[in-house]
């Protein structure tokens, strides 16, 4: 039993990972962002190429891919996402556009494959991320055996929480944040630079998912279409939580990894999946707000 | 004695602890016009929205005619016969402004009885009327979202009219106006006296003055005064309430 | 409008005109693509009607194409020469039989727990009946409760992304009677009396065409009804048309439900030329690809997101032809769509729409200033 709420710990540890980044976004700039998937398959290539062409391994690609990932976010946001605040469904179709941007330059090794140039690492193919030795194999604890990647993923996912938590709930910049979540004009008129805070926000969200790329690289099978799903949960975990909301997030990124993992115990993975969607379109009805919804007139 | 077109018994309202409306009783005689006055939190706004069925009251009853309307549901209050202008002006932002009015004039609540074309002669009429009464016949075909500020109030103005409810509820129908707009806004009023039973919240005393016959003042979510302008203007209580803080009057 | 009115159908005449042409210039081959991408413009005008006209942004539109889908499936499923030549007086599709346990009785009633379900669909009718009530039945479920609650906005989008992946997912997990991951293939034809409907013959075309501008048609007139202008109402302001006295989910979800049979339909059409049906018509992707074409093709233009549809996909077609652009021209969509929703908010239906203002409207001197309201101001409301 001890496994099986281990295992749905760490389920719900990749997807709060996920959704990290986008409680962020969604929540205090009002961007669906659709390629939000495609940073943390960004993240995963980084892991896959630091570890050919660098020779290091996953803790080096942690910090790397949040810098590659954080980047690329400020570049969407500056090109694109800036001229859509405000338009919320439209900011989730132009981000679809750019999801299959990025899926194709990485599919299209950034257009030399048409010139015969291959990189390694790239490409339509799948790619795999050898884990480091400590991170192998299972320890015990009460008689359970535990597999000690996912126990990482879970250390990584309570650092980085409680860092997002910091930045947000202790810092000025996140005060700024949580100052726009709540009313942006208002936000504005007080000095508060809109416009920079968004785009350092959404920088900071894309490098968030990033990082989870790194994590998933070191578990999952790397291809060039392995983010698409991600979005859908990390969105599903955001809205169940309750948009702006990090605790929230917490929250249902919990109760979500622990459903599955017991679903997909006593019947298959598949069901699982279906169930969490279940859980997730009940409650949204219920409470359309989400669990932990902002309070305010 | 006229009828009595709305009657308020005992109503309120509990915001987790917060009575924003707290056992207001008050009746409305049919082809009344009546302000409700009050400063920022007295209620005015939550009485209205309580009446309508935006809110649903925590007791207290709502009777429209001899029809009990407490806690219905909005849409079924409205056929029942109360319109309602919000204090942030909301109109059909995408349609014309005679297609606004159409819609209106539509008295079929349910999808069904729709599904044909046309909104027949009877319609048109009114429209047309309505519209010459609002001032807008040159702006009939323009698209809502353009007209200016003022406009867009008398088009929802308009929307009531067309409806043609028994009561009709304003919230602070001159908000964000000139001096020119709330003028025109009084004579629009004015027109309707006596066509229909209507119930204003307001705060320019100057419009309140043009338009008013009886005052209700709300203090506090409770019925402090009630009487004309001049009764309501020399009260000591009111004076008490206002004049030493907000001196609204 | 009304000095508009005449030009709008003219459009649709030309439309529907050229598709009742395209027999003449193309092959067989080509006739069936373009009879699916036919399909997919009905999608589009699917869309638009729930999304320009009613407001709700449908994630999961899927879920309808792919409920027709399989209903009419079933039936042509069971219609298959395989089906019928597996030794029983009943047909019982192949899959069934490669998955029975040891033992089990090879009759259709019984072959596996849930097999009975199949039984009805021995009529191809009965499949074509179902194909449009299950999709009609689950939006007025989902719609009952949905616009009841007074769920809107992106949380609707939420919900139908969902849970169309929920349904894909129990579909792949009803092996025994769906057929799991590979869907239900070689399938039988469409009957109409004596004349069976080839998917690369002339007649299945016209099918496909005559279906589309009976939907485009009627669709248009649906949202010139009285109850499509209250819909357009309940759009821009649900509090108003509320306070108006309209009972605003029922707007609401009678259109998703007619924008949900235009899905099923379009499903089984697919089916028939296209002789498959697949989880992969429930998946994400696939969904938010319809949204993409009618975002291209004017997202408030039933015409223009039907065209939008066909244009993509036929230049896909032409571009993909050549070896080895198929997925460079993947990513040229993606830049499209970018550009489109920053530059062209309202698709190619509306450029025409403000061409047409500016050349027709204003040389016949008309009074009437044409204004519309770029779809942004109503989504910035939100």
């Amino acid at each position: 039993m001890l496994e099986v709420l281990f295992i749905g710990l760490s389920l719900g540890s990749i997807l709060l990972l996920v959704a990290l980044g986008l409680a962020i976004t969604y929540g205090a700039m009002g961007v669906i962002n659709m390629a939000h998937g495609e940073m943390v398959m960004v993240g995963a290539y980084v892991t896959v190429l630091s570890g050919i062409y660098l020779h290091t391994n996953i803790f080096v690609a942690i910090p790397l891919a949040f810098i590659v990932t954080a980047l690329l976010g400020l570049l969407i946001e500056r090109v694109v996402v800036r001229r859509l605040y405000g338009r919320l469904l439209d900011t989730l179709l132009a981000t679809w556009g750019i999801a299959i941007l990025i899926q194709q330059a990485v599919r299209l090794e950034f257009g030399l494959s048409f010139f015969g140039i291959h990189i390694q690492g790239l490409g339509p193919g799948l790619q795999n991320v050898s884990v480091p030795e400590v991170l192998q194999g299972t320890f015990t604890i009460a008689g359970a055996d535990l597999n000690r990647y996912r126990a990482f993923i879970i250390l990584v996912t309570v650092i980085l929480s409680l860092l997002t938590w910091f930045i947000v709930y202790r810092t000025t910049m996140g005060t700024q944040v949580r100052a726009i979540i709540r009313n942006p004009k208002m936000a504005a008129a007080c000095g508060i630079d809109v416009t920079r805070v968004n785009a350092l926000t959404f920088a900071l969200g894309s490098g968030l998912a990033g990082v989870a790329g790194v994590m998933m690289s070191g578990f999952k099978t790397v291809f060039p279409d392995m983010g698409t799903p991600m979005v859908v949960d990390g969105f599903l975990v955001v809205v169940m939580g309750g948009v702006g909301s990090l605790l929230g997030s917490v929250f249902s990124a919990g109760i979500l990894g622990e459903i599955n993992g017991l679903v997909a115990a006593a019947t298959n993975d598949i069901l699982a999946r279906a169930v969490v969607f279940g859980v997730v379109i009940a409650i949204i009805v219920l409470k359309p707000k989400g669990l932990f919804a902002l309070k305010g007139r | 004695m006229a009828d009595t077109a709305l009657t308020i018994d005992g109503l309120s309202v509990d915001f987790e602890g917060f009575k924003a409306v707290n056992g207001v009783t008050m009746t409305v005689d049919e082809g009344e016009l009546r302000v409700l006055l009050g400063a920022n939190g007295a209620g005015k706004t939550t009485l209205m929205d309580l009446i309508s069925g935006k809110t649903k009251s925590t007791s207290g009853r709502v009777f429209l005619h001899d029809t009990e309307i407490t806690n219905w549901e909005e849409h079924k209050i409205a056929r029942a016969g109360v319109g309602r202008k919000f204090q942030i002006p909301s109109v059909f932002k995408e349609l014309t402004v005679r297609r606004n009015l159409e819609v209106a004039s539509c008295r079929k609540p349910g999808v069904f009885a729709n599904l044909r074309f046309g909104f027949g002669a009877d319609a048109k009429r009114t429209v047309d009327q309505v519209l010459e009464l609002i001032g807008l016949t040159e702006e009939q075909n323009q698209v809502a979202a353009y007209l200016s500020h003022g406009q867009t109030q008398w088009l929802e103005l308009g929307l009531l009219i067309t409806q043609n409810p028994k009561i009709i509820l304003l919230d602070e129908p001159t908000a964000g106006m000139t001096q020119a707009e709330t003028h025109k806004t009084s004579v629009i009023v004015n027109n309707l006296k006596g066509r229909h039973t209507i119930v204003v919240v307001e705060h320019d005393m100057a419009f309140v003055r043009e338009i008013a016959e009886r005052i209700t003042v709300l203090h506090l979510g409770q019925v402090l005064a009630e009487g004309d302008v001049r009764e309501i203007e020399t009260n000591p209580k009111v004076r008490e309430a206002y004049l030493g803080t907000k001196g609204i009057l | 409008m009304s000095s508009k009115r005449p030009i709008d159908w003219a459009l649709y005449a030309v439309f529907v005109v050229l598709i009742m042409l395209a027999p003449l210039v193309m092959d067989s081959f080509w006739l069936n693509r373009v009879a699916k991408y036919l399909v997919y413009g009905m999608l589009g005008a699917a869309i638009a009607l729930s999304w320009g006209y009613a407001g709700i942004l449908n994630l999961g539109q899927g879920l309808f194409f792919g409920a027709g889908a399989y209903m009419l499936a079933m039936s042509l499923k069971l219609a298959s020469q395989t089906s019928l030549q597996q030794g029983s007086d009943k047909p019982v599709p192949d899959f069934m039989l490669w998955n029975a346990e040891p033992g089990a009785p090879t009759e259709l009633c019984c072959i596996n727990k849930a097999s009975f379900l199949w039984l009805p669909f021995q009529s191809q009718w009965f499949g074509v009946a179902m194909g449009l009530v299950l999709p009609v039945a689950l939006a007025g479920i989902l719609g009952t409760i949905v616009f009841r609650k007074r769920i809107s906005g992106v949380f609707v989008s939420i919900i139908t992304l969902a849970l169309v992946l929920l349904v894909r997912l129990v579909v792949i997990d009803a092996q025994p009677i769906t057929n799991g991951f590979n869907g239900l293939t070689d399938l039988g034809w469409f009957k109409v009396g004596d004349l069976e409907f080839d998917p690369y013959v002339v007649p299945t075309y016209y099918l496909v065409a005559v279906s589309l501008s009976l939907v485009l048609v009627s669709a248009r007139l649906l949202v010139e009804t009285r109850a499509g202008i209250i819909l357009q109402a309940v759009r821009d302001d649900q509090n108003r048309a509320r306070y108006l006295g309209f009972d605003v989910p029922s707007y609401q979800t009678f259109f998703f439900a007619v924008s949900a049979a235009i899905a099923g339909f379009a499903g089984m059409l697919y089916v028939i030329v296209s002789e498959f049906a697949s989880p992969t018509f429930m998946d994400l992707t696939f969904s938010i690809t319809m949204v993409v074409w009618a975002a291209v093709g004017g997202r408030s233009s039933i015409l223009g997101a039907c065209i939008g549809a066909i244009l993509i996909n036929v230049i896909s077609a032409t571009v993909s032809e050549t070896e080895g652009f198929a997925e460079a021209w993947k990513a040229v969509i993606g830049l499209i769509f970018v550009l489109v929703v920053l530059y062209l908010p309202r698709g190619l239906g509306g450029l025409a729409h403000d061409l047409v203002d500016r050349f027709v409207v204003r040389k016949r001197g008309g009074g009437e200033r044409a204004l519309r309201v770029t779809s942004t101001s109503s989504q910035a409301a939100e």
